[in-house]
C-alpha cells in the first residue's frame, strides 16, 4: 500500500532528525552507558526509515539483531568492565580529525550530487516483503548465505578461544 | 517528495558522524561502535539504492540490496563479537580501554 506522501515526508524528516541528534550524542556522550542507549534511539529511526523504504523484513532485523543483540552485547561488556571515572571523558576535538571529517563530507556531498543514472523506480512496493527477500535469500544468494553461517560460526569458536585465553590459559 | 538525495545525505552525514567518532574518542568501545554507527548508515545507503534503482544490470528487479544489507548485518554482528572479546582481553591484561595505551604495535 502507497503512504500519501506528506504523511511519507513528514516520517522521513522525523526519522533522519532522530537518528542524527541519537547518533550526535552517542559519539558525544561521556558516559558509555548513555552512548548505549542513544545508539539504540539511532537505530530505532534507522528502522523506521527502512520502513519508508519498504524494506520491512531489514526493519524487524534492525531492531532484533543491531538494537536488541548488538547493543546488549557492548552494554554487557561495558558494565563488566567498570571503567574508572577519569576515564569517562567525551569527544576529544583534534584538529586533525575535523579537517579529515570535513574533507570526507566534502567529497561526500560531490558524490551525492550526482548519483548515476536513475535506472527508474521499483514496479511495486511488495519489493521488501519477507517472502520475496527470503526467497532471493535462498535461491540467488544461498551460497554466500552459507558462508555467512560458516562466518559464524568462527566468531563464536574465535571469541570461545580469546575467552579462555584470558584465564591465562 | 522524499528522493533518493535525501537518503544519501542523510546517510554521509551520519557515516561522518561515526568517522569522528573513530577518530576523536580514546575508549576502544566507544571507538567500535562508532563503527558500527558507519556501517549502518552505509546499510541506509545501500536500502535506499535498492529502492530508487533497479536493482542488477540485466534489468531483473529484485530486493538484490536489501539482501547485501542482511549479510552486512550478519558480518557485523559477527565482527563486534570478536572485538569485544578482544577488547575484554586487553582490558584484563593491561587494565586499560584507552587506544593510546595500546600502541605496542605502532613502530
Amino acid at each position: 500500500m502507497e503512504a500519501p506522501a506528506a504523511m511519507e515526508a513528514m516520517v522521513f524528516w522525523a526519522a533522519a532528525a532522530v537518528m542524527l541528534v541519537a547518533t550526535l550524542l552517542t559519539i558525544s556522550s561521556r558516559s558509555p552507558v548513555y552512548s548505549v542507549i542513544f545508539m539504540i534511539l539511532s537505530f530505532a529511526a534507522t528502522a523506521v526509515l527502512f520502513v519508508g523504504l519498504d524494506a520491512y523484513l531489514l526493519a524487524a532485523i534492525e531492531v532484533l539483531v543491531y538494537a536488541g543483540a548488538i547493543m546488549v552485547l557492548f552494554l554487557f561488556v561495558i558494565m563488566l568492565i567498570h571503567l574508572r571515572a577519569e576515564e569517562h571523558e567525551g569527544l576529544r576535538l583534534d584538529p586533525l580529525a575535523i579537517v579529515v571529517a570535513g574533507t570526507f563530507l566534502a567529497l561526500l556531498s560531490r558524490a551525492v550530487g550526482d548519483p548515476g543514472p536513475a535506472v527508474g523506480k521499483l514496479p511495486n512496493d511488495l519489493v521488501g516483503s519477507p517472502a520475496l527477500v527470503a526467497e532471493t535469500l535462498f535461491s540467488r544468494y544461498a551460497v554466500p548465505f552459507e558462508a555467512v553461517s560458516l562466518l559464524l560460526l568462527a566468531a563464536i569458536l574465535g571469541t570461545v578461544v580469546l575467552a579462555r585465553r584470558g584465564r591465562g590459559a | 517528495m522524499i528522493t533518493l538525495q535525501h537518503y544519501l545525505v542523510l546517510s554521509g552525514m551520519v557515516f561522518t558522524l561515526g568517522l569522528c567518532g573513530v577518530m576523536m574518542r580514546r575508549n576502544v568501545i566507544l571507538v567500535m561502535m562508532s563503527v558500527e554507527i558507519m556501517l549502518n548508515a552505509a546499510n541506509l545507503a545501500l536500502v535506499a539504492f535498492n529502492k530508487h534503482l533497479l536493482a542488477g544490470a540485466d534489468g531483473r528487479t529484485g530486493p538484490d540490496g536489501q539482501v547485501m544489507v542482511f549479510f552486512a548485518i550478519a558480518v557485523a554482528a559477527a565482527e563486534v563479537t570478536v572485538a569485544l572479546a578482544i577488547g575484554m582481553l586487553l582490558f584484563r591484561r593491561l587494565d586499560t580501554v584507552n587506544v593510546d595505551d595500546v600502541a605496542n604495535l605502532r613502530w
